[in-house]
């Protein structure tokens, strides 16, 4: 395990990581595009792919895709996380099949066993690309502030479950309570309310479903 | 059917292999390159190294996605942000109750992340639809609401008090790029995080090379998304 654990924190698997990673983005979205079930995507990301799917004309989904691709690219290796939101799950799951599909190449998609090369070598590109911004970002940049952006990080989940009890209780009486009350007991038995929260609306929020 | 399930398998665990691995590496950052999303970060500590609680944030989600999914076939970002990462950190936590061994350990994620990840996306492409509506209405509605409001306004504002604490530099850098950034990219975080990094290195070094050379990478960076963001068609029409 010891091994394993070092090859995973190697500087150079993140290329492995992303290449695996993009070739199950473009397989979910071969899998869309076939069986139209599968997209690893919002509901409207995926929608501006159907747009193109049926009319042809696939710039919405390029375009807004290759925005949110070449951000995440500029980004991701100066804070040290990529956000695969926007990389991979728009850029190379949407952005990239839209500009193919727009070109007239459909193989890559329709066939999947290419489909999972294509997003490998996809991937492993962006991979690299990222890698090699990191090599050239000027030495002792990536190493200030972390400790501030990491003390944000943490703070940022604390907000979680007071943030779904105030949306239970706007959803509904019942899902409300069900939030606070589940919040109460998680926070008596020392988890983290979220949970609570969660369960309690989800229960009592179908249970007595809004008319 | 059939089909879809052996694809679903397939794509899966690939998919939960690369994203746990990818987020327990994010426990490393920014030394180690990372991927996954800060309010990934930020959730998975949220929940404390308690598998009850990673659980329940994930079942919520499976709830959402799974409505999404029979509706439109979309699987929602959740799967690869939320589910995975936190069903796998909670399978772990179940036998291993130390976060260094297990959701800080990227081997171990990647492995229960790609059973995590067969799992559940086999499940989302065939048998969602046996999921009672009344729930999955539920928690898209609660959870939907919620994670929106997190992304906007509470991470911005979390982001910019840091920066503001963190001393005059940083505040002034941040203010600037987090504004910038929420005009151009639609969130101000990574203006934030930027303006952080900015702020101090000039707090740390002066405007020395190093500092420069950010400076520029980062005016770059903002006119090539305000470009193809199409930020730029949006200002002109105040000319």
């Amino acid at each position: 395990m010891a091994a394993n654990r070092s090859f995973l924190l190697q500087p150079w698997t993140f290329v492995l990581l992303l290449a695996v990673a993009g070739a199950a983005v473009f397989g979910g979205t071969h899998l869309y595009v076939v069986h139209h079930t599968g997209a690893f995507n919002e509901i409207f990301v995926v929608q501006m792919l159907d747009k193109g799917l049926r009319s042809g004309d696939y710039a919405a989904a390029a375009g807004f895709a290759a925005g949110f691709l070449i951000a995440r690219i500029l980004e991701g290796p100066l804070v040290g996380v990529l956000d695969i939101g926007g990389s991979l799950m728009t850029g190379i799951g949407i952005g990239i099949p839209a500009v193919m599909l727009a070109a007239g190449i459909r193989a890559p998609i329709e066939n999947f066993p290419l489909a999972l090369l294509t997003g490998l070598v996809v991937g492993a590109a962006i991979g690299l690309l990222i890698m090699v911004i990191r090599k050239i970002m000027p030495e002792g940049i990536s190493s200030v502030g972390t400790d501030v952006m990491m003390g944000a990080g943490n703070a940022a989940g604390r907000y979680l479950g007071p943030l779904i009890i105030v949306s239970a209780i706007q959803y509904g009486i019942p899902a409300g309570i069900g939030a606070f009350v589940g919040a109460a007991v998680f926070y008596k038995w020392d988890k983290p309310i979220a949970g609570g929260a969660i369960l309690g609306a989800m229960i009592l929020g179908a249970l007595f479903p809004v008319k | 059917m059939l089909v879809v399930l052996i694809k679903s398998l397939i794509i899966g665990a690939l998919g939960g292999a690369a994203i746990a691995a990818g987020a327990a590496r994010m426990f490393y950052a920014p030394e180690v390159q990372s991927m996954g999303a800060f309010r990934t970060l930020g959730e998975l500590n949220a929940c404390k190294g308690d598998p009850i609680t990673h659980f329940s944030f994930g079942l919520g989600f499976l709830f959402n996605s799974a409505a999404s999914v029979v509706g439109a076939g979309a699987l929602t970002q959740d799967v690869l942000h939320r589910i995975i990462p936190n069903w796998a950190a909670g399978l772990l936590l179940l036998r291993n109750r130390k976060v260094e061994d297990t959701m800080y350990n990227p081997a171990a994620m990647a492995a229960a992340g790609a059973l995590v990840g067969a799992l559940v996306v086999a499940f989302l492409n065939t048998v969602a639809a046996a999921i009672p509506t009344s729930m999955a209405v539920v928690a898209a509605k609660v959870l939907g609401p919620a994670s929106n409001l997190m992304i906007n306004p509470v991470m911005p504002i979390i982001f910019w008090l840091a920066a503001l604490d963190a001393g005059k530099e940083s505040g002034i850098a941040a203010t600037i790029l987090g504004g910038l950034a929420h005009m151009i990219m639609g969130n101000a975080v990574p203006g934030c995080i930027l303006g952080i990094l900015i702020g101090k290195s000039i707090e740390d070094n002066g405007f020395s090379r190093a500092t420069n050379i950010m400076i520029a990478l980062v005016t770059i960076l903002y006119l090539l998304i305000a470009y193809f963001r199409g930020f730029f068609v949006q200002l002109a029409k105040f000319i």
